[in-house]
C-alpha cells in the first residue's frame, strides 16, 4: 500500500479548496451575490444555499467514494479475477428512488419562490421604465414629471429610496440586454419588441453597482449601471434637483435619439 | 452486404487476397481521400477534429491571456468577441461531436460484428462535408481585412446567435453568415451520420448480438443518433430563417416588421438541450465500456444504465426553455422547466452510481484509459450537481450569464466530455494503429489535465457567484476577480501542457517498435477478439454472439461460486485468416464521389454571401458529385 498517502494529500487538497471557497464568497466585493441588500436577492441566496449544502454533501459522498473504491479494490496480482456481479435491483431502485425523494424537497420550495418573486410589483410601488440601449441606460420615472409634464429622465445612475418597491419595466431599442444588479436582484432580460416587469428593493442605503448580462455587442463589458439607494429625503432632494435641471446624469453626450428601431 | 455467402471457395479466397492487396497499396494520399473504410474515416475524423482541438484551444488560451489582469490589453473588444465566438462553436461542432463521431465510426462495426457502416459512401460523405463546413466556418477569419494586423473576420455574435444582434443591422460584415451557413453544412454531415448509424446497429448486428447484448457504447451511439436526427432539423429551420433576414430581407426576428427575437430562443434550445446530450453520451458510453474492462466486472446494472441514458435523451426535450428562465417566460412556465430539470438529474445520477458499482469488488488496473475515466466521473458529478442548482430558478436568476454558467457547463464538456473522450483514445488506439500508447507520459497528461481543468473552471464557479458575466472582454479592478481570473488563465495553461503531452506521446508512439497485442487491456467486447491494427475487412467469418460481454465469455467460465475461471489456452483462438474459406467477403469500392459531392457545399456556400454566379459553380459540383456517385459501379 505505497500509495495511502493519495487520500490524504487529497483531503488537504479539498481542505484548501474550501478555505478558498469561503475566502472567495465572503469579501465584501460590488457584485456578490452571497451579500444581498434587497429581499430579492435575499431570497435568492437562500435558495442556493438551500441546494448547495445537499449538494456538497453529495459531492464528498462520491468523491471520496471513488478514492475509497479505488484504493481498496486496487488489482492486486496480474491474475485476479473478482466475482462477476451484474447489478442489484433493489440497490439500483434506492439509488433511483432516494435522489428523486431529495429533488422533491429542493422541487417544492423552488416553485413557491418562482410564484412569489414573479409577482406584479405592488400598488405603491415607485414605477420605473429601464430601457436598454447599445451600451447604456435609461431609466425614466413614470411617475415624476418634469415642468413640461415629461416623465423624469435619468442615464446609468438609478435613485431609489431605500424599504420601498421598485416596480421596473423592462425595454430594449436595439438588442437583448439583461437587467442585473447582483446585490438586490437576479437578473432579467431587456428584450425588443416586449416589456417584461419585475419588482425589486434595497434593504440597506448603498451604492450598488450591476451590468448589462446578455451579450449585446462591442460595448457589452462597459454597459455597467449604479443603483443608488438613500433614505426617503435624500431621494426626495435628489429628485428636485434633478427636475429643477441641476442634474449630471441627466443628458450624457451621445446619447442616442430615442426614437423606435427598426427601418 | 457483409453476410453474402459466396459458394464458390476460390473466388472467396482471390477476394482475400484482392482485399490484402488494397490494404498494402493504401498508403498513397489518394487512398485515403478515396477511402470508405469506416475505420480510415473514423480515424480522419479523429485527426480533424483533434486540429481542430488545438485551434479552439488556441483561442481559449487567448481569450485567457485576456482575461488573466484587469483591463487587459491582449485581444480589443471586437477580437475577444470574435474568438470566443469561434471558440463555442468550434470546440461544439468541430470537437466534441466529430470525436464522438470518430468513436462511432471506428467502433460500432466491429462492437456488433459487421464488416463496415450500412452506408459507407454516405459515411464518407459525412466526414468530407464535416472537413468542409469546419473549413469553411474558420475561412471566415480571413475575410475582416489583414489578419496579420489583427482584422478578424469571424462572427462575432456568440455561438448561441442570439437574434437579433445577429441581424444585419447589429452585425454587419460577413461573420454572422459564414457561421450560419457552416452550421448548416455541418448540419448535413451530422444527418447523414445519424441515419447512417441508425440503420447500421438496427440491421447489421451480427447474429445473435441482440439489442440487450450490445455494448453500452452501441447503445448511446443509437440514442445519440435519434437525437442528431430530431434535434438537427430544429436548428436547421432557425438557421435559414436567420438567413433568411440576412440574406433576403425577410422579418423572423426583426422587430420593426413584427418579427419576434424570442422565437431564435426556443429554437435554439429546442436543438441546444438535446445537443447537450449529443455532446455528453457517446463520452458515457465510452466510460461504460472503459470501466468493466478495468475493473475485470461486467457493467453494474446494464439495463438501468441503458435505460437512463434512452430516458435522459427523451428528458433532453422537456428542458430547453432552463437556458431561457430571465427571458420573462412567467411563473408557470419556469415553473415547468424548473421541475423537468430537476428530473433530468435522476436518470444522470443513477448513472454515477452504477458506474460506483462497477467499480466496486472489482480488480481495479489503474492504467491511462482507467484515469480518464474516474476523471470523467468526478468531474461530470460536478457538473451534474452544478446542473441541479440550475434547476432553482430564482437562483438562477442571478447565475444566468455568469461565469458560474461557464464553468458548469465546461464540467460538463471538458470535464465530462473531453475526459470521456481520452479515456476513449487511449483505450482504442492500439486497435487502430497497432502501437501502445505510453503509460506514463498518459498518466502525467491526465495528473496534468486534471489539475489545471481543476484550476481553470471551478475558479470560475467562484468569479460567476461573486458577479462576473460572461462574454465581457474586459473587467475593472476592485471586483474581487482578479486573482480567480489569473488562476484560472493559469489553468489553462496547464491544460495546454497537457495537450503538449498527449502529441508527444502520439509522435513517440509511431517511433515505437513492438506492436500491441490484439487484447492489450483483457477486454470484454468483440473489437479485443480482432487483431491490431484490425485488416480492412474487420472479421474473418461474422462471429455469432451468445451473450453480453462475448468476448470475455470466450476466454473465462465460471466455476460454481460464481467466480472466473480461464478457458483452457488456445480453446478460443481465433483461427488463422488463412485457413477460413467459408464465407465471401465482399468489400464496398473506393470512391472519389463523396468528396466531390461534399466539396460542392462550401462552394454554393461562399456563393450565397458573396455572388450568385458561385452558387451556380458549387451546384455544378454537387450536381456532378451526386451523378457520379449515382452510376458509380459498385464493384470493379
Amino acid at each position: 500500500m505505497h500509495r495511502t498517502y493519495w487520500p490524504r494529500l487529497l483531503t488537504v487538497a479539498l481542505l484548501l479548496a474550501i478555505v478558498l471557497l469561503l475566502v472567495g464568497c465572503n469579501t465584501g466585493t460590488p457584485q456578490n451575490t452571497f451579500s444581498p441588500e434587497g429581499d430579492v436577492a435575499s431570497r435568492q441566496r437562500d435558495l442556493f444555499n438551500m441546494v448547495l449544502w445537499p449538494a456538497v454533501a453529495i459531492l464528498v459522498l462520491v468523491e471520496g467514494g471513488l478514492i475509497y473504491i479505488i484504493v481498496r479494490f486496487r488489482r492486486r496480482r496480474p491474475d485476479e479475477l473478482p466475482t462477476q456481479v451484474h447489478g442489484n435491483t433493489r440497490l439500483e431502485l434506492g439509488w433511483t428512488i432516494a435522489p428523486a425523494i431529495l429533488l422533491l424537497f429542493i422541487a417544492v420550495p423552488t416553485v413557491a419562490a418562482i410564484i412569489d418573486l414573479g409577482r406584479a410589483p405592488a400598488a405603491n410601488a415607485l414605477q420605473v421604465k429601464v430601457t436598454g440601449i447599445q451600451w447604456k441606460w435609461q431609466f425614466e420615472y413614470t411617475d415624476i414629471k418634469d415642468s413640461q409634464g415629461n416623465p423624469l429622465q435619468v442615464f446609468d445612475e438609478l435613485h431609489i429610496p431605500v424599504n420601498q418597491e421598485i416596480g421596473a419595466h423592462l425595454e430594449s431599442l436595439d438588442v437583448i440586454h439583461s437587467f442585473w444588479v447582483p446585490k438586490l436582484a437576479g437578473k432579467l432580460d431587456v428584450m425588443p419588441g416586449r416589456s417584461n416587469r419585475m419588482w425589486f428593493n434595497a434593504t440597506k442605503p448603498g451604492t450598488y453597482s450591476g451590468q448589462c448580462a446578455e451579450f449585446c455587442g462591442l460595448g457589452h463589458a462597459d454597459m455597467r449601471l449604479t443603483v443608488v439607494a438613500e433614505s426617503q429625503e435624500d431621494f426626495q432632494a435628489w429628485i428636485d434637483q434633478q427636475l429643477s435641471g441641476g442634474g449630471t446624469s441627466r443628458a450624457p453626450q451621445g446619447a442616442p435619439a430615442l426614437v423606435s428601431g427598426g427601418e | 452486404m457483409a453476410r453474402a455467402i459466396e459458394p464458390n471457395p476460390s473466388p472467396v479466397l482471390e477476394a482475400m487476397r484482392q482485399i490484402r492487396e488494397d490494404a498494402a497499396s493504401y498508403r498513397g494520399i489518394w487512398s485515403w481521400i478515396t477511402t470508405v473504410d469506416h475505420k480510415r474515416i473514423g480515424m480522419m475524423y479523429g485527426v480533424a477534429a483533434l486540429a481542430f482541438f488545438l485551434l479552439g484551444g488556441i483561442e481559449a488560451l487567448l481569450l485567457r491571456l485576456q482575461l488573466s489582469t484587469p483591463n487587459g490589453q491582449v485581444l480589443n473588444p471586437d477580437q475577444y468577441n470574435r474568438i470566443f465566438t469561434m471558440h463555442g462553436t468550434t470546440m461544439i461542432f468541430l470537437v466534441v461531436m466529430p470525436l464522438s463521431a470518430a468513436f462511432f465510426n471506428l467502433m460500432t462495426p466491429l462492437m456488433i460484428g459487421a464488416r463496415d457502416v450500412a452506408f459507407p459512401r454516405l459515411n464518407a460523405f459525412s466526414f468530407w462535408v464535416f472537413l468542409a463546413g469546419g473549413i469553411f466556418m474558420n475561412a471566415s477569419f480571413f475575410t475582416g481585412g489583414n489578419i496579420l494586423q489583427g482584422e478578424l473576420g469571424a462572427p462575432d455574435a456568440g455561438w448561441f446567435g442570439y437574434a437579433p444582434l445577429t441581424l444585419s443591422r447589429f452585425s454587419p460584415g460577413e461573420g454572422v453568415d459564414f457561421w450560419a451557413l457552416g452550421l448548416q453544412i455541418l448540419g448535413i454531415a451530422s444527418m447523414a451520420s445519424g441515419f447512417n448509424f441508425i440503420v447500421t446497429i438496427l440491421n447489421m448486428r451480427a447474429p445473435g448480438m441482440t439489442l440487450f447484448r450490445m455494448p453500452l457504447f452501441v447503445w448511446m451511439t443509437l440514442t445519440t443518433s435519434f437525437l442528431i436526427v430530431f434535434a438537427m432539423p430544429v436548428i436547421t429551420v432557425a438557421l435559414f430563417e436567420l438567413l433568411f433576414d440576412r440574406l433576403f430581407d425577410a422579418n423572423f426576428f426583426n422587430v420593426a416588421k413584427g418579427g419576434t427575437p424570442l422565437l431564435w430562443q426556443h429554437m435554439f434550445w429546442l436543438f441546444g438541450h438535446p445537443e447537450v446530450y449529443i455532446l455528453i453520451l457517446p463520452a458515457m458510453g465510452i466510460v461504460s465500456e472503459v470501466l468493466p474492462t478495468f475493473a475485470r466486472k461486467p457493467l453494474f446494472g446494464y439495463p438501468f444504465v441503458v435505460f437512463s441514458g434512452i430516458a435522459i435523451a427523451f428528458m433532453s426535450w422537456g428542458v430547453w426553455a432552463h437556458h431561457m428562465y430571465t427571458t420573462g417566460l412567467g411563473a408557470v412556465a419556469n415553473s415547468a422547466f424548473g421541475v423537468s430539470t430537476i428530473l433530468i438529474a435522476i436518470p444522470t445520477g443513477v448513472k454515477i452510481f452504477n458506474w460506483m458499482g462497477t467499480l466496486w469488488g472489482g480488480a481495479i488496473s489503474l492504467k491511462t484509459p482507467l484515469y480518464f475515466a474516474i476523471g470523467f466521473i468526478a468531474m461530470f458529478t460536478i457538473g451534474g450537481l452544478t446542473g441541479v442548482t440550475h434547476s432553482i430558478v430564482p437562483s438562477d436568476y442571478q447565475q444566468q450569464d455568469t461565469y458560474y454558467i461557464v464553468a458548469h457547463f465546461h464540467q460538463v464538456l471538458f470535464g465530462g466530455a473531453i475526459f470521456g473522450l481520452f479515456a476513449g483514445i487511449y483505450y482504442w488506439y492500439p486497435k487502430f494503429t497497432g502501437k501502445m500508447l505510453y503509460e506514463g507520459l498518459g498518466q502525467l497528461q491526465f495528473w496534468l489535465m486534471f489539475i489545471g481543468f481543476n484550476a481553470t473552471f471551478q475558479p470560475m464557479m467562484i468569479l460567476g457567484l461573486i458577479g462576473m458575466p460572461r462574454r465581457i472582454y474586459s473587467y475593472p479592478s476592485g471586483q474581487g476577480y482578479d486573482f480567480w481570473n489569473l488562476l484560472a488563465t493559469v489553468g489553462a495553461f496547464l491544460i495546454a501542457t497537457s495537450v503538449l503531452i498527449f502529441i508527444i506521446n502520439v509522435v513517440a508512439t509511431t517511433r515505437r517498435k513492438e506492436r500491441a497485442p490484439a487484447d492489450p487491456w483483457d477486454g470484454r467486447t468483440l473489437e479485443w477478439s480482432l487483431p491490431s491494427p484490425v485488416p480492412a475487412y474487420n472479421f474473418v467469418e461474422i462471429p455469432t454472439v451468445h451473450a453480453l460481454d462475448d468476448f470475455w465469455h470466450q476466454k473465462y467460465t465460471e466455476d460454481e461460486s460464481g467466480r472466473p475461471v480461464p478457458v483452457v489456452a488456445g480453446a478460443s483462438e481465433e483461427a488463422e485468416d488463412e485457413e477460413v474459406d467459408v464465407h465471401g467477403i465482399h468489400m464496398p469500392s473506393p470512391s472519389v464521389f463523396p468528396l466531390i459531392t461534399a466539396a460542392g457545399l462550401p462552394i454554393i456556400a461562399t456563393g450565397l454571401i458573396y455572388d450568385p454566379a458561385i452558387v451556380a459553380v458549387g451546384a455544378a459540383v454537387l450536381v456532378v458529385g451526386v451523378y457520379g456517385w449515382a452510376l458509380e459501379p459498385a464493384t470493379e
